[in-house]
C-alpha cells in the first residue's frame, strides 16, 4: 500500500515537474507588450526570437481611442517589458489598465518600462493649453515614430531595456539594433532620393499626424481636412481647404485607414489631387508588417501621387 | 545661413574681380577716342593685370576654403542650433538643390541623423555610422539624451495616473464636471418616477451632478481619489456629498490590491461608475430601487485579486458599514425613521454580521479582435433596520458585450449591449419594539438591458428596457414598492469626449398594487454636460 502511494507520488511529482519545466521554458522568452503596432514592430526587430511581442492597439484603428479591454490587463500583468509612447497618445486607455495590472516590473522608472518619447524632442508643443484648440497634446505631437531617425533612437532605447531585463541575450539585442540601424541608414538614402524631386512641395492630410515625416523628407504639410485636431471636417472648413489646395497646387491628400475616405475623395475630386492611403502603423497597409516595409510603402505611395 | 554668407563672400570677390577685369578692357578702347588724357602706359596696364590676378587668386583660395568648410560641415554634420523647419544643415535634398556647383565633388546626402529631434542616444552625429550614400543618419535636433531624461511625463510622474494635462507637472489631477438636464414629464412627481438621486427630479431644469474629481499618486505605495458632488435640490439649495474618497495600493505582490475609504461597491456594471459616464440620463429601476437611489456605497475597505488565469478574472471582496441612505437595503433608518412602513431601529453595529459584505467575481474574454465579453456575478449581504435580526441579501449578474470596428475613429462605430439582473431577499421585521403587525420576506427582482449603437463619430443611439418586480404586500403602502417597467430611447451627441448633449424619451408603466393605482408616464429629458480639466480615463 505504502509502495503504491509512493509510486503515485512519484508520478505526480514527475507530472508537476514537467509542467513546471514547460512553464519555465515558456518564460525563457521575454514577454513584451507594446501599446502601439509601431513599437511592436521595432520590438520584434530588436528582440528577434528571444521575445514574445503582444500589441494592444490595432494598426487600423484610431490610437487615441482604444478600449481598455480587460484582456489587456492579463497581458500587462505578465509583461516583462512594456513599451508605450509616453507622450499622452494612449492616455485615454492605458492608465486604468496599468492600475489594474499591478505589475511593478513595468512601472515608470523600472528597466522594464520603455517610454518611447524619452529623449525625443517632440514637435508642436502647445504654448498655451486650451481644449478650444481641439485634441491637442500637452507634451507635443505624439506621432513621432514615422520619422526613421527617431525610430532608430527608440529602437536603441528598446534594445537597452531588453538588455537590462534579460542580460544573457544582451549581445543579440545589441546586434539586432546595429542591424536595424544599418538598415535604416541605408534605406534613408533610398527614401531620400525617391522623395528628392518633391522637396518643399505642399501636401494635405486629414489629421495632423505627419509633421515628423514632413520634417524628415522636406514636405510642407500644413493643410488639414480636420479644422482642429480630432474635430470632424465641417463643410465650411472643407471649402477653405479646397481653395487653399487649389492655390498651392496640392497633389496629394494623406488619409489614414480610420478616416472618412469619402470626404478626402470629394476634396481630391474638386482639387485634382490624389487620395493617398497611408498609415502610421505597420500592418495597416498590405505588406507592411515591418517598420521598414511601412516607410517603403509610404515613400513609394506618396512619390507616385506627387509625380 | 552661415553657408549662404560664405557663398556670398566667395561670389562677391569673383564678381568684383571680373568686373574689374572687364572695365579696363572696355575703357581701353574708347578712351583714346573720347579723351586725349594721359594714355595708359603699358606699365600701368601690367600693374592692373597683376592686381587682378592676385585678386583672382584670393577668390580661388576663398572658394577652396568655402568648399573645404562645406565638406567639413557635412562630415561633422553639425546641425547645432537647428530650428526644425528651416533645417540649418542642408537636408540632402537641400544640398542637391541649392548647391549644384560643388555637386561633382559631393554626392547628394540625405541626413540619417537629426539632433533636433533625437538626443544623443547614439553618441551624437559624429560617431554615427557614416551612411554609405551620405544621407545623414543622425539628427541631434530631434533626439535628446535618452538615458537620463523622461522628457515626456516629467520626472517622477507616472503613467499609472489618469489623464494628465500640462505634462504631468502637477501632483494631482483636477477635473470639474457639470451635468444638467431639462426635463418634461406628464407626471407631477418626477422625483417618484425617477429612481436615482442624480436623475432629473423636477420639471424644468435640474442640476443634480456637479462634481469635482481629484486624483493622483499619493506616494510610491498609494494613489488617492476623491469625488465631491454638489447637487441642487428642487428649491435650488445646494447639497454636498462626499461621493467617493479613497486610497488604494499600487504595488502589492501577487496581483492584490487594497482599497480603503468611502467608495462605490463593485456590484455589477453600473453601480461603481459615476452618472456622467452613464449611457442614459437616469438610473435603471433595479439600481435605484434595489441598490438605492445613491447607489451602494459607503465607508469601508476592499481587497481584490486578479487571478493568474489566461483570461481576465478578478475576485473582489468589500466590506462597508452599509449604514444610512447609501446602504439603502441595509442599515438604513429610512426617511423620518420609516422604511417599508416599519419604524426602524438605528443601532450601532453589533458584530461582523451588521456590516455589508460585497463579493464580486468578474471575467472577460475577447471573442475576436473586435469583440469583448465581460460577465460578472455580485452579492451584497448584511442586516437591515426593520427588525432586531432581519437580514438582506442581494444577488446580481451582469453581462456586457461590445463590438468596435477595427477601423474605429475616435472609438466609433461600436455596438454595446449591457444587461444586469438583481434579486433581493429582504426580511422585513416588525420594526422597533415589535410595533409593526407582521414580519414578511420580500422577494424583489428586476432586470434592465440596453443597447448602444455608436453609428458615427460622436453619435450614439440607445434603447433600454427595464423591469422591476416588487413583492406585493398588504401591509405597506410604500410607493417605492410598486412593480413597474420602463422603455427608454435616446440619442447622444458628443462634440468631443469633454462635452455631450443627449435627448431621451422614457415611457413608464406603474402597475396597480394593493394600495397604489396603476399609471403611465411619459417623460423627456435634454441632458447636457461639460468636463473641465484632467479627468481620469475610464475603465472598460
Amino acid at each position: 500500500m505504502a509502495l503504491t502511494n509512493f509510486k503515485l507520488m512519484k508520478q505526480i511529482f514527475l507530472i508537476l515537474s514537467t509542467i513546471l519545466a514547460c512553464a519555465f521554458s515558456a518564460e525563457a522568452k521575454l514577454n513584451v507588450v507594446a501599446t502601439l503596432p509601431d513599437f511592436g514592430a521595432v520590438a520584434r526587430e530588436i528582440g528577434g526570437d528571444k521575445v514574445n511581442v503582444t500589441v494592444m492597439a490595432k494598426p487600423t484603428e484610431d490610437s487615441h481611442f482604444v478600449d481598455a479591454r480587460p484582456s489587456f490587463v492579463v497581458q500587462l500583468r505578465t509583461a516583462d517589458v512594456l513599451i508605450d509612447g509616453g507622450a499622452e497618445l494612449e492616455m485615454g486607455w492605458l492608465p486604468p489598465l496599468l492600475q489594474n495590472a499591478r505589475n511593478p516590473k513595468i512601472e515608470v522608472g523600472k528597466p522594464g518600462r520603455v517610454q518611447a518619447s524619452q529623449g525625443i524632442r517632440l514637435m508642436g508643443v502647445p504654448t498655451t493649453l486650451t481644449r478650444a484648440a481641439g485634441d491637442v497634446h500637452a507634451l507635443g505631437n505624439p506621432h513621432f515614430m514615422i520619422d526613421p531617425i527617431i525610430a532608430k533612437a527608440v529602437a536603441q532605447h528598446i534594445a537597452q531595456a531588453f538588455s537590462a531585463v534579460d542580460s544573457t541575450n544582451a549581445a543579440t539585442y545589441d546586434a539586432n539594433y546595429k542591424k536595424f540601424e544599418a538598415t535604416i541608414n541605408s534605406k534613408l538614402q533610398q527614401w531620400g532620393t525617391t522623395l528628392l524631386p518633391f522637396k518643399g512641395q505642399p501636401v494635405a492630410a486629414y489629421h495632423e499626424s505627419w509633421v515628423y515625416f514632413a520634417h524628415r523628407f522636406g514636405f510642407n504639410i500644413d493643410i488639414f481636412l480636420e479644422p482642429k485636431p480630432g474635430i470632424p471636417p465641417s463643410p465650411s472648413h472643407l471649402v477653405e481647404v479646397i481653395e487653399k489646395m487649389k492655390a498651392a497646387h496640392v497633389k496629394a491628400v494623406l488619409v489614414e485607414p480610420y478616416h472618412n475616405r469619402k470626404i478626402a475623395e470629394k476634396v481630391a475630386a474638386s482639387t485634382g489631387a490624389k487620395v493617398v492611403d497611408v498609415a502610421q502603423f505597420p500592418g495597416a497597409l498590405p505588406g507592411t508588417d515591418s517598420y521598414v516595409a511601412l516607410i517603403d510603402a509610404l515613400v513609394s505611395r506618396i512619390a507616385a501621387a506627387m509625380k | 545661413m552661415k553657408k549662404i554668407i560664405l557663398i556670398m563672400l566667395a561670389i562677391f570677390p569673383v564678381a568684383a574681380a571680373s568686373a574689374q577685369e572687364a572695365m579696363p578692357v572696355a575703357s581701353s578702347s574708347p578712351t583714346p577716342k573720347v579723351s586725349n588724357a594721359t594714355p595708359a602706359t603699358a606699365a600701368d596696364v601690367d600693374a592692373l593685370r597683376q592686381q587682378v590676378q592676385s585678386l583672382t587668386e584670393t577668390v580661388k583660395s576663398l572658394q577652396q576654403q568655402v568648399k573645404d568648410q562645406q565638406a567639413a560641415l557635412e562630415k561633422a554634420n553639425l546641425t547645432g542650433e537647428s530650428g526644425l523647419p528651416q533645417n540649418p544643415e542642408p537636408s540632402p535634398i537641400a544640398a542637391a538643390e541649392n548647391s549644384p556647383a560643388p555637386g561633382a565633388s559631393a554626392p547628394p546626402r540625405f541626413p540619417t541623423e537629426d539632433t533636433s529631434v533625437v538626443a544623443s542616444t547614439t553618441a551624437p552625429a559624429v560617431s554615427g555610422t557614416p551612411a554609405p550614400g551620405g544621407f545623414p543618419t543622425t539628427d541631434t535636433s530631434v533626439v535628446t539624451s535618452a538615458p537620463e531624461t523622461i522628457s515626456s511625463t516629467g520626472v517622477g510622474a507616472s503613467l499609472t495616473q489618469p489623464i494628465t494635462i500640462g505634462g504631468g507637472r502637477n501632483y494631482m489631477n483636477i477635473s470639474f464636471d457639470g451635468l444638467f438636464a431639462l426635463a418634461g414629464s406628464t407626471a407631477r412627481d418626477l422625483d417618484h418616477i425617477e429612481v436615482g438621486d442624480h436623475d432629473p427630479q423636477q420639471r424644468g431644469f435640474n442640476a443634480r451632478n456637479i462634481e469635482l474629481a481629484l486624483d493622483g499618486a499619493v506616494d510610491p505605495y498609494f494613489e488617492g481619489f476623491a469625488n465631491i458632488v454638489f447637487k441642487l435640490d428642487n428649491d435650488n439649495e445646494t447639497e454636498v456629498e462626499v461621493e467617493e474618497a479613497f486610497m488604494q495600493t499600487t504595488n502589492l505582490p501577487f496581483n492584490l490590491q487594497l482599497k480603503g475609504g468611502q467608495f462605490f461597491a463593485a456590484f455589477g456594471r453600473l453601480n461603481p461608475t459615476h452618472p456622467h459616464t452613464w449611457d442614459f440620463a437616469d438610473a435603471p429601476l433595479v439600481s435605484g430601487r434595489i441598490l438605492g437611489p445613491d447607489g451602494l456605497r459607503g465607508v469601508g475597505a476592499q481587497i481584490s485579486w486578479t487571478l493568474p488565469t489566461p483570461w481576465y478574472s478578478q475576485l473582489i471582496l468589500a466590506v462597508q458599514n452599509g449604514r444610512g441612505g447609501t446602504g439603502f437595503s441595509f442599515r438604513n433608518p429610512g426617511d423620518d425613521g420609516i422604511f417599508f412602513g416599519r419604524r426602524t431601529t438605528d443601532r450601532e453595529a453589533r458584530g461582523l454580521q451588521d456590516f455589508v459584505w460585497i463579493p464580486r467575481w468578474e471575467n472577460s474574454v475577447d471573442l475576436s479582435p473586435t469583440q469583448v465579453v465581460l460577465a460578472g456575478v455580485s452579492g451584497a449581504f448584511g442586516s437591515n433596520e426593520t427588525g432586531a435580526n432581519s437580514r438582506t441579501q442581494i444577488y446580481g449578474a451582469d453581462l456586457l458585450y461590445k463590438w468596435k470596428s477595427s477601423h474605429a475613429e475616435g472609438g466609433f462605430p461600436f455596438v454595446k449591449w449591457q444587461t444586469e439582473a438583481m434579486y433581493r431577499r429582504f426580511e422585513a421585521g416588525r420594526g422597533i419594539d415589535q410595533s409593526f403587525p407582521v414580519a414578511e420576506t420580500f422577494h424583489d427582482w428586476g432586470i434592465y438591458s440596453q443597447v448602444l449603437w455608436g453609428f458615427k463619430k460622436g453619435w450614439v443611439a440607445g434603447v433600454r428596457g427595464d423591469y422591476l418586480h416588487m413583492t406585493d404586500s398588504e401591509f405597506t403602502d410604500d410607493d417605492e414598492r410598486q412593480t413597474r417597467s420602463r422603455i427608454s430611447a435616446n440619442l447622444t451627441w458628443y462634440p468631443t469626449e469633454f462635452s455631450k448633449i443627449r435627448l431621451q424619451y422614457n415611457h413608464d408603466f406603474l402597475e396597480e398594487n394593493f394600495f397604489l393605482a396603476g399609471r403611465d408616464v411619459d417623460s423627456i429629458f435634454l441632458q447636457f454636460e461639460f468636463i473641465l480639466g484632467a479627468h481620469g480615463a475610464h475603465k472598460f
